[in-house]
């Protein structure tokens, strides 16, 4: 009712949610952004400034220099990418087969993922390190990629199981009458259907690789190996000693990037998300 | 259908194999032989402050220059994951070989077994360098499971610009006696002002260390056969924080819920006349005080003496280590005057060993509180706490809840007595 | 350290399927028996068999030898010999009363997290789904809290709690309060504060799928209900709501089991206090890992955790698909 009478107001109140929750959501980034032009004079200030009274450029110099986030970025751009493009390879033709085939593997895959969500993973760490260390995996961005592509696949499994669910069979079966073969099929119908989905897939991927970081502090020794937020911790002291100017910089460098991909993804996110939560 | 299966199964075979080759190369390095080519060792430091970086880099470098044969990797760790960092690798006997931690939590690992002995390969100047209650803190079993390196104290830093308005003098002794303290906190404390902000948020560790001042020694036996006692002397330092915040208001009671780092910008803005801090703060004063700011380091504090709990840094060598000599050559060389006097300036800490003291002071001029903080050196010593297995689970468990309680008012001094002593029971019959 | 777990867990916050997808086997079943004959059922085995190796070999073996642990006397140490004990962790377990009392916390924390999680993203999510002006700016600042790094994200909420340099109570103060507050620190305001914190956590994901069901909603039931004259409230009731159950009751009990495995960020804003008002149940075993290496009580913890999570979420999406069915 009162939509339809008070357009105007209606939408004036949305727009004032909306601004309440990019606040809530978006302040914390704000502040790391402030807090990476403030000199440690100032962020030792008790008066609370969203704006720095005297904007520096040292922090993030010392980020780069001292942290080595360029190669840092390097190395965490390299086993995010890898372990995407794996975590896609691998699990593509297995969602096709969970959903196309009935399979005993279906239940038991399904309650894998429920069980392996609530056990919790510092108890798996030790045994895990020593299956790595079986295959010489230990202290290598290709042991890294592999735990991180084993720990993301269930997800993306589940995922791009859900948007293959949504592509009508009889799609597919035209193709099979055209005598297509199962690769073509999947090749040249189902990929091209699919591919907001897997964009979407990859990208949590992605970022769930690019911020981990239990298993690399862990398992990489090398310091020439050392990823992101590996090289970040670097800022972080003794009794809760930080230092927080070079911190939030290399911080911020950290997570631009994923934003701005989001930014030029943001549409086509959203459009995969769509066709893949259609209804199935 | 079976060549299909095959095929799959050869796939992720390649894949492990490839990577198990990919990789065998580098690992090769660390594990090589002694009869051929160099040894390396991996040294993880957790130098904090830029200068003490630079500092133990240097060290290395000198070192690797001297010693073609034994090369030493510096890599950088962080104090906030170095635990389980050490927990995973230690188990799965990837440690690196060289091991710096500090002794409160090093010696967990050392009682599990997992590190050496250092003192066959310690030389003897090393050993007279240290005095004897700092080695205590880092002897398990009577075996030196780690070289101390550099140690903190419990230091009173003050706004002496607040105290002489507040008609405080400036103590100058060796020590401050406790009654003098929190006379001179009650008297600066004003309608703006606290005498003393106090970060507690974590009380377990100043409560115990500190409360040496009164004769605490809340723990009497080894290992895992240890008595607790929870008398007068344990339960007097909580007692006169607790009146000072709530009979004197002298104290912040809101710092209390802080870690001392967080409770620093209101003392450098002048909310507070004095604050107790590990001394390594010291390094923030003179990095982030505004110009006007006057700032000294008070004389530590002392009640039947001046006694705190020596948690001194510590470098070890895991057990395991194929290398274990070469690496305790490393320490031993590091354990040098001029080098420990390095590091320790850098991150405003006390060297263990006395000439490297002396040596910061000759280097410093004993300015920005340099004088008092290494002074207070002396009065570090082995606690009795630190030699009980299940102290840390009491600490989570029991004291650090209780002592927070107790802080904010929630439960009596009567209580406090009897969930320190009973949660021991719990936790050590556990 | 649980840290990584909420990492890589988040992606499936997308995992709001619906009824067709792989839940219900039975329903699934009937159909592919009709449709794909049997005799092809083999083909699936090497398309997953890439998938699944990895996982069986990494992740499953892992997993069972964790659970294993759990019947055993396992501790850290050089040469340590482990013992099979049966039930023995489980009877000491019992009379743990510090580790019931950190579950009892942690089922407040997961529960209010979880709705407060729910209702704010579903707001967001109706927003979002307006043809609005700069959505595509707020489509991405609402995914925030997912790109910060979760190494920085823990410290700079600390620092905004800061009574004496944070912002936060500056504004408290604004709203006519005086003095400094360590909303962090204070008994009764501790659990609040870090229930807060975890909402904003993990809002973007939900948001996301929540969004992606509206948009796959059936206009034509929408105009319908307003052709009848019902409002925006009743029609977000009547229509909107029961439309996206099936999406709901996934991503809140993936939400659920998330929020209870949380703890890395509640360990850097408080470390379990003060007093022990925020010691969250995964927290309790990692320390009895880690802090005192006992392997074999922390995974004892950890499959009665296990245990009573997946009898709560069976008893709760059983419901759900009863009520579908």
């Amino acid at each position: 009712m009162s939509v339809r009478a008070h357009p105007t107001r209606t939408r004036s109140l949305q727009y004032v949610a909306l601004a309440g929750y990019l606040i809530f959501l978006g302040f914390p980034l704000l502040w790391m952004l402030s807090t990476a032009f403030k000199s440690s004079q100032e962020l030792a200030d008790i008066t609370p400034r969203l704006i720095p009274s005297d904007p520096i450029l040292d922090n993030f110099g010392d980020a780069i220099d001292r942290a080595d986030l360029v190669h840092a970025g390097a190395n965490s751009l390299q086993v995010a990418l890898a372990t995407t493009v794996l975590v896609i390879a691998m699990t593509l033709p297995a969602a096709y087969g969970l959903v196309r085939y009935k399979t005993w593997l279906r239940p038991v895959t399904l309650s894998w993922i429920l069980i392996g969500q609530v056990f919790p993973v510092i108890l798996v760490a030790i045994p895990l390190f020593l299956i790595l260390d079986q295959f010489s995996l230990t202290d290598s961005l290709v042991g890294l990629t592999i735990v991180h592509a084993v720990y993301a696949l269930p997800f993306g499994l589940w995922m791009l199981q859900g948007y293959i669910t949504a592509i009508p069979r009889d799609v597919e079966e035209a193709g099979a009458v055209d005598g297509a073969g199962r690769l073509r099929i999947l090749v040249s119908i189902i990929l091209p259907l699919l591919r907001p989905g897997v964009v979407a897939t990859a990208l949590f991927t992605f970022i769930a690789s690019w911020n981990e970081f239990f298993f690399a502090l862990v398992l990489i020794q090398d310091p020439d190996k050392y990823t992101l937020p590996r090289t970040l911790v670097r800022f972080v002291g003794a009794s809760d000693q930080v230092q927080l100017g070079p911190l939030a910089a290399g911080a911020l460098l950290a997570t631009l990037p994923s934003l701005v991909f989001f930014l030029l993804i943001q549409r086509r996110l959203t459009a995969g998300l769509l066709s893949g939560a259609v209804k199935g | 259908m079976n060549v299909k299966h095959l095929a799959g199964v050869a796939l992720f075979a390649c894949l492990v194999a490839s990577c198990a080759t990919s990789t065998n190369e580098s690992d090769d390095t660390s594990d090589s032989g002694d009869s051929e080519g160099p040894v390396t060792l991996r040294f993880n430091s957790l130098a904090f402050q830029e200068p003490t970086i630079e500092a133990s880099k240097a060290i290395v470098d000198a070192w690797n220059a001297e010693h073609p044969d034994i090369q030493v990797e510096y890599v950088q760790g962080s104090w906030d994951s170095v635990h389980d960092q050490l927990v995973t690798q230690l188990q799965t006997g990837k440690a690196p070989d060289i091991i710096h931690d500090e002794s409160a939590d090093i010696s967990g690992f050392a009682r599990q077994g997992y590190l050496a002995d250092l003192s066959p390969y310690l030389s003897d100047e090393v050993k007279d360098a240290v005095p004897e209650g700092v080695w205590d803190a880092v002897t398990v079993d009577d075996k030196v499971i780690a070289a101390p390196t550099l140690l903190q104290s419990y230091m009173v830093f003050a706004n002496t610009d607040l105290l002489q308005q507040a008609g405080v003098d400036i103590p100058a002794g060796e020590t401050w006696a406790w009654d003098d303290f929190q006379a001179a906190a009650a008297k600066a404390t004003t309608d703006d002002t606290y005498g003393v902000a106090w970060g507690l948020a974590e009380p377990t560790a100043t409560v115990t260390s500190l409360g040496m001042n009164f004769g605490a020694t809340f723990f009497d036996g080894e290992g895992d056969d240890a008595d607790i006692t929870v008398g007068d002397p344990e339960l007097a330092l909580p007692a006169r924080i607790h009146e000072m915040t709530y009979d004197d208001q002298s104290i912040d009671p809101t710092s209390l819920t802080l870690s001392g780092s967080d409770a620093l910008p209101g003392f450098l803005h002048g909310k507070y006349a004095m604050t107790v801090q590990g001394s390594y703060v010291a390094q923030q004063l003179v990095q982030d005080a505004p110009e006007d700011f006057h700032w000294a380091v008070l004389p530590p504090l002392s009640a039947e003496s001046a006694a705190q709990a020596a948690n001194p840094q510590t470098l070890s060598v895991p057990a395991e280590s194929p290398h274990v000599e070469e690496a305790a050559e490393f320490i031993d060389y590091f354990m040098a005057a001029q080098n420990l006097a390095k590091v320790a300036e850098g991150d405003w800490l006390i060297p263990a060993s006395s000439e490297a003291s002396d040596a910061v002071a000759a280097d410093t001029g004993g300015d920005n509180g340099w004088n008092e903080i290494l002074n207070s050196g002396e009065y570090l010593t082995k606690a009795p706490f630190q030699s009980v297995t299940n102290y840390p689970q009491w600490d989570d468990q029991i004291a650090t809840p209780a002592l927070q309680k107790y802080f904010a008012d929630e439960i009596s001094l009567d209580e406090l007595q009897a969930e320190l002593t009973d949660g021991w029971a719990d936790v050590s019959g556990g | 350290m649980n840290a990584t777990r909420a990492e890589i867990a988040r992606p499936d916050r997308q995992a709001g399927r619906s009824r067709s997808g792989p839940t219900p086997p039975d329903g699934q079943d009937a159909q592919s028996r009709r449709k794909g004959p049997r005799r092809r059922r083999n083909e699936a085995l090497p398309l997953l068999l890439p998938a699944l190796l990895p996982v069986a070999l990494f992740s499953m073996f892992p997993l069972v030898q964790g659970i294993y642990l759990g019947f055993t006397d396992s501790r850290a140490g050089l040469d340590q010999v482990t013992h099979f004990t049966g039930l023995e962790n489980y009877r000491d377990l019992l009379d743990n009363g510090l580790f019931w009392e950190s579950f009892r916390i942690g089922l407040v924390w997961a529960f209010s997290v979880t709705i407060l999680q729910f209702v704010a993203s579903l707001g967001l999510a109706l927003l979002l789904n307006q043809d609005l002006r700069l959505r595509w700016l707020a489509r991405t600042l609402a995914l925030v809290p997912w790109a910060m790094p979760p190494v920085v994200i823990a410290i700079m909420w600390r620092m905004m709690f800061n009574p004496n340099s944070g912002p936060i109570n500056s504004w408290v103060r604004g709203l006519g309060f005086s003095g400094d507050f360590n909303l962090l620190g204070d008994f009764n305001t501790a659990l609040p504060a870090v229930i807060v914190v975890g909402v904003w956590v993990g809002m973007p994901q939900t948001t996301i799928t929540l969004l992606a069901g509206l948009q796959s909603m059936d206009s034509s039931m929408h105009e319908a209900a307003e052709v009848d004259g019902a409002g925006a409230l009743r029609r977000l009731v009547h229509v909107t709501l029961p439309s996206l159950r099936p999406i709901i009751a996934a991503i809140t009990s993936l939400d659920f089991i998330w929020n209870f495995n949380q703890f890395a960020l509640v360990y850097v804003l408080t470390r379990g206090g003060p007093g022990g008002e925020t010691m969250l149940p995964m927290l309790f075993s990692y320390n009895e890992a880690f802090r005192y290496g006992h392997y074999g009580m922390a995974a004892a913890m950890g499959n009665v955790m296990v245990l009573i999570i997946v009898a709560m979420l069976f008893f709760y999406l059983r419901n759900r698909l009863r009520e579908n069915a």
